[in-house]
């Protein structure tokens, strides 16, 4: 028999199911299929709701619904919430074809009796988590219960590329590849800028020979948007007003069931109030969805959008992927999309079923956003889509897996060497850092001497191996790299847990008054020990509304690349009548800024200058996204005030980023390049943003990925886990006291530079600025394009000064409110005091000074 | 800085100590020898080099202040595991190069040793010249009392509304005691909830100030 004819038999084996459906398979199922039963890994891409699942599922199936016990399907899932709907749709054509297999989940929500009885025999098909997988690993048997797996299959990967999970996942593949050389890995992913890549990161060492398929048939996506009557009184940036609610509750009332999406949960509570106060009857009919609801009040929009009861969810990303909720007939978007692949999910989250379009309607806030959806629409219809950048080899992560490693099997450091080189994240460790991470989890390694009897892994016959059963139990507790933040939490007086919000923001409402969060309007009965007890407010109190800090996301390089395209599409033809409806609104906005100075592009940079009463300000588009504009902000003004010792101010937003100071700013080519210049880029940046600050508060992560914190159990209360609890700022400083070779405090520094900068664009950028032409215009009034960086001067967060200086100057502002001359303690004068040093440097509060002018 | 009319012997040191200026005592709290030693033991991969620190902290207190007498208000160990030989040979070197007399009040740290290291003694509590007595846990303060204590390590929040808010280390006085921040350098801190009458001293730079009301919550 030929390869071919073996293969169409055992497609034949399929034929019910699709009979049965009345379906024909897609070429890109048939094309899935024929590659997994030639023994090739690869990564299928597909749009949501085309039957991406069957793909990659059937081939699999079709080879085990015969022979072969125990797992023989496994499934990873990113999400919890997946595990179910995904399980639900695996079972049909199992439970058709295969009489008698059964599949289910392991998630951390799964029952303990489930649980128990999945510890001793596995399904057919095993559907589980990153995290719970890992956990498996622990365990001696895994290896014998997974010898008979014939596919592994991992879902959404561009939801974990790039991220900590997905290493996990990566390591957690390079471990079953070296169990399990043959069996063939699958991923499944949305479509992404960099899909070869993404396969590369997922099979690491089986990517040669590996295959992508795609599914050919482009769901049809329409983007419409919502354009506001008088484009001139429209705010041209910043605002993010409700003032398109009106017809955005026309909208809704058209629709049966819209998913409104935000971009942040403070506009998701606004958003809610805004939409109950115009239709005060929809009470009960609408409802909200954000990260940090609790379970139980997501659960509610959940089941609503299921049932098609709810008439509108006002939702976060926490609703971004997974659950298929077929009633939603209107996705809306509120606000800047930030990006285009971005935009084409919250879209997908419709018109789930294959052959339907996906359509979203977007409401902009202020004018530029109607510009960025236009870009986003072109942008999509030509594929220039967002890339996932993978992460690179994590440390913390590598010593969390390698504990596992060695708790489940003693192994041989080099056998280890290579399964860990096998995944792609790893693939250029160095021979220091694997000798760094063998130390970390066993005695110390190099640092030794730092840690006398310290001890982990122990190594018997060359092998590494963790047999403490205190220590495997702790290391089980605290598998997985999601660190939770310690939040508060709000809950009324029967215990009813609403959900949780920032300790800042409680700290700022007194006992007694009123917030508005979960789209309740609450008042505050008690805030102790990150618990604050809420009671229902009086009717229509005013309250606070929740916010929650956390960095704002920026646009995609995508996006800012394709608004600028399409500027200067409009540009040279202003009065191209057949252009997108978003330009022709916006065209005054647009026809001002060219009047008055000229259109911002990513191919030469446009700086502007102009004075006011403050003194003197310098504009610079980049489009290069909020973070990176903050990093350059800071640095220019860094490099300015070294060289004329004034100060400067920065400000940003997502097209760029405006400097202001009482003289010494200027229109000089050559000095503005020396200070945009690359060169010394790194150095000046932790100079000017005092990095170690940032990286000791980005330490926690770091710290509870490599076990230095312990996960508290739940509800059970250890006392002798108490004596080894301590804070990651702490442990921070201790590290970089006496072990400052330490790898994690200099990954702790790589990411917060990442996170907070976004460092590898930033980077880019300044290396791409070099070569771009500058267009220098000194303008009369501010710009559009100028006016919103001017208006939202915003303090930058980022700049991080010791406490003692910050509490001078409150102090010292105190007292000059208070028109109080004197400070009010000074140091003990009865005090004798032995020491030289201390003698003059004692600080006291300076007499207010008197403010001229300003 | 003399924080107390009626008790003006007491003295709040910017490094985190009380001296009693009458009977020249040196008072700290919460030292937790032995607190990294203790979470290598359960296998995490802290360093070490706080107890030698901690250990030349004091000396320097000790000098600088002219105390005559070290008062430690309890906590001065962390746990059973911490207790290394290298912490009993340090110790004892301390103790040596200490000179003056050191006073442990038990803590309820020191109280899970079943002995402590070197045969020392713990009293429960101790009292100082001047009438102000010396405890661990403030509950276990009596009324009508100066006491100075430890075992919060109390910690207080300042939010200035800009940025993050701020943590420091402080001195709380709440119904007739004082509870020093914790001494150790390998110790965290707990950010007590303020009650009305509460004092809260920091360190600014070299010397302590009191915390206006307004900065407390």
């Amino acid at each position: 028999m030929t390869p071919r004819a073996a293969t169409s038999e055992t497609l034949g084996l399929l034929r019910p199911f699709f009979d049965h459906k009345g379906w024909q398979p897609f070429e890109f199922q048939e094309a899935t299929w024929q590659a997994f039963l030639d023994g090739k890994s690869g990564l299928l891409h597909a749009p949501t709701g085309v039957g991406k699942t069957l793909a990659v599922y059937l081939g699999p199936l079709s080879v085990t619904l015969e022979s072969g016990k125990g797992c023989r399907v496994l499934w990873l899932t990113p999400l919890r919430a997946l595990a179910t709907d995904t399980l639900r749709a695996l079972r049909e054509p199992l439970e058709m074809l295969g009489a008698g297999l059964t599949a289910e989940a392991r998630t951390g929500d799964t029952p303990a009796a489930l649980r128990a009885r999945l510890r001793k025999s596995l399904p057919h098909t095993f559907v589980t988590t990153p995290e719970s997988l890992s956990l498996m690993l622990t365990h001696a048997d895994t290896r014998e219960k997974f010898s008979n797996i014939a596919a592994i299959i991992v879902d959404e990967w561009h939801e974990l590329l790039g991220t900590k999970r997905g290493i996990q996942t990566e390591l957690c593949l390079a471990r079953l590849r070296a169990w399990l050389p043959s069996v063939p890995i699958w991923g499944l992913s949305a479509t992404l800028g960099n899909l070869t890549e993404a396969r590369r990161t997922l099979l690491g060492s089986a990517f040669p020979g590996s295959v992508e398929v795609s599914a050919a048939l482009a769901k049809e996506i329409i983007i419409e948007t919502i354009i506001p009557n008088e484009i001139e009184r429209f705010p041209w940036a910043g605002h993010l007003g409700t003032r398109l609610a009106p017809q955005v509750v026309q909208h809704l009332e058209k629709a049966d069931t819209t998913l409104l999406f935000t971009n942040t949960r403070s506009q998701t509570e606004i958003w809610y109030q805004e939409l109950l106060s115009l239709r005060p009857d929809w009470a009960g009919k609408i409802a909200m969805h954000h990260g940090s609801l609790d379970r139980t009040e997501r659960d509610i929009a959940e089941n609503g959008l299921r049932d098609g009861s709810l008439k509108c969810v006002v939702a976060t990303s926490s609703l971004d992927l997974g659950v298929d909720f077929s009633p939603v007939d209107q996705i809306i978007q509120v606000g800047s999309p930030k990006g285009i692949a971005r935009l084409l999910q919250r879209a997908g989250r419709s018109g789930h079923q294959p052959g339907k379009p996906s359509r979203i309607l977007c409401v902009p806030s202020n004018a530029l956003e109607l510009v960025e959806f236009a870009a986003a629409r072109e942008a999509a219809r030509v594929r220039a889509i967002e890339t996932r950048d993978p992460l690179r080899k994590p440390l913390d992560v590598l010593v969390q897996h390698l504990v596992t490693c060695a708790i489940g099997e003693p192994f041989l450091p080099d056998e280890m060497k290579r399964e860990i080189l096998s995944a792609h994240a790893y693939s250029d460790l160095t021979n220091a850092e694997w000798q760094w991470a063998l130390g970390f989890i066993s005695n110390g390694g190099k640092a030794l001497a730092a840690y006398p009897r310290y001890q982990k892994a122990h190594i018997t016959d060359g092998r590494y191996t963790v047999d403490d059963k205190r220590l495997i139990l702790q290391h089980r507790l605290s598998i997985g790299t999601i660190s939770s933040d310690p939040a508060v939490s709000i809950r009324f007086a029967n215990g009813r847990v609403l959900g949780s919000v920032e300790e800042s923001f409680i700290a700022g409402i007194k006992t007694g008054g009123h917030l508005i969060f979960a789209g309740r309007h609450l008042t505050l009965v008690r805030f102790h020990q990150r618990v604050a007890t809420v009671k229902p407010a009086v009717k229509n109190s005013k309250g606070r509304i929740a916010i929650w800090g956390g960095a704002r996301m920026p646009l995609s390089t995508e996006l800012t690349h394709a608004i600028s395209q399409i500027i200067a599409e409009y540009s040279q033809d202003p009065n191209n009548s057949s252009a997108y409806p978003e330009m022709l609104a916006v065209a005054p906005i647009l026809e001002l800024q060219l009047r008055w100075s000229c259109l911002p592009s990513d191919e030469a940079l446009l700086i502007e200058f102009s004075r006011s009463k403050e003194g003197e300000h310098l504009f610079l588009f980049p489009f290069a996204g909020r973070l990176v504009h903050e990093g350059l902000g800071a640095m220019v003004a860094y490099r300015i005030s070294q060289e004329n010792q004034q100060t400067v101010q920065a400000s940003q937003n997502d097209y760029g980023f405006s400097l202001t100071a009482r003289r010494g700013l200027a229109l000089d080519e050559a000095k503005l390049r020396r200070y945009l210049s690359p060169e010394n880029l790194l150095e000046d940046l932790i100079a000017c943003m005092n990095t170690g600050e940032l990286a000791r508060r980005n330490f926690r992560e770091i710290a509870r990925v490599s076990g230095l914190i312990l996960q508290r159990p739940p509800g059970r209360r250890d006392v002798s886990q108490r004596e080894i609890q301590s804070s990651a700022s702490l442990l921070y400083e201790v590290l970089q006291r006496y072990d400052p070779e330490n790898e994690l405090l200099r990954q702790s520094e790589r990411e917060i530079l990442e996170k907070q900068l976004e460092f590898t664009r930033l980077y880019r950028v300044t290396q791409d600025l070099t070569r771009r032409p500058f267009h220098l215009v000194e303008t009369e009034h501010l710009t559009p394009m100028a006016f919103p960086l001017w208006a939202d001067r915003l303090q930058s967060t980022l700049m991080a000064t010791d406490a003692a200086t910050r509490l001078g100057e409150m102090l010292h502002e105190l007292h000059h409110a208070a028109g109080l001359d004197k400070p009010g303690h000074l140091p003990d004068p009865a005090l004798e005091v032995d020491s030289p040093t201390s003698k003059k440097r004692q600080y006291s509060l300076k007499p207010a000074r008197r403010r001229h002018g300003f | 800085m003399t924080p107390f009319p009626d008790h003006p012997e007491i003295h709040l040191l910017s490094e985190g100590a009380a001296l009693a200026s009458d009977c020249g005592t040196l008072v700290v709290a919460d030292v937790h020898l032995g607190k990294s030693a203790t979470f290598r033991a359960r296998g995490l991969a802290v360093p070490e080099g706080d107890m030698l620190r901690d250990f030349a902290r004091l000396l320097t207190l000790v000098v600088k202040y002219k105390a005559r007498r070290l008062v430690i208000a309890g906590d001065f160990f962390h746990a059973p595991a911490g207790i290394t030989s290298e912490l009993e040979d340090a110790l004892g070197k301390f103790i040596l190069d200490l000179a003056v007399p050191l006073v442990l009040v038990a803590g309820n740290h020191d109280r899970k040793l079943k002995c402590l290291p070197l045969e020392m003694r713990a009293a429960p509590s101790m009292m100082l010249a001047g009438g102000v007595r010396v405890i661990h846990d403030p509950a276990e303060a009596i009324a009508d009392q100066l006491h100075l204590a430890g075992h919060w390590h109390p910690v207080v929040r300042i939010c200035d509304g800009i940025q993050r808010p701020m943590r420091m280390p402080s001195f709380v006085f709440r119904s007739q005691t004082l509870v020093l921040p914790a001494f150790g350098s390998f110790t965290g801190g707990t950010i007590i909830a303020g009650e009305r009458g509460d004092r809260v001293f920091v360190a600014l730079r070299d010397s302590i100030i009191e915390l206006p009301r307004s900065f407390i919550r």
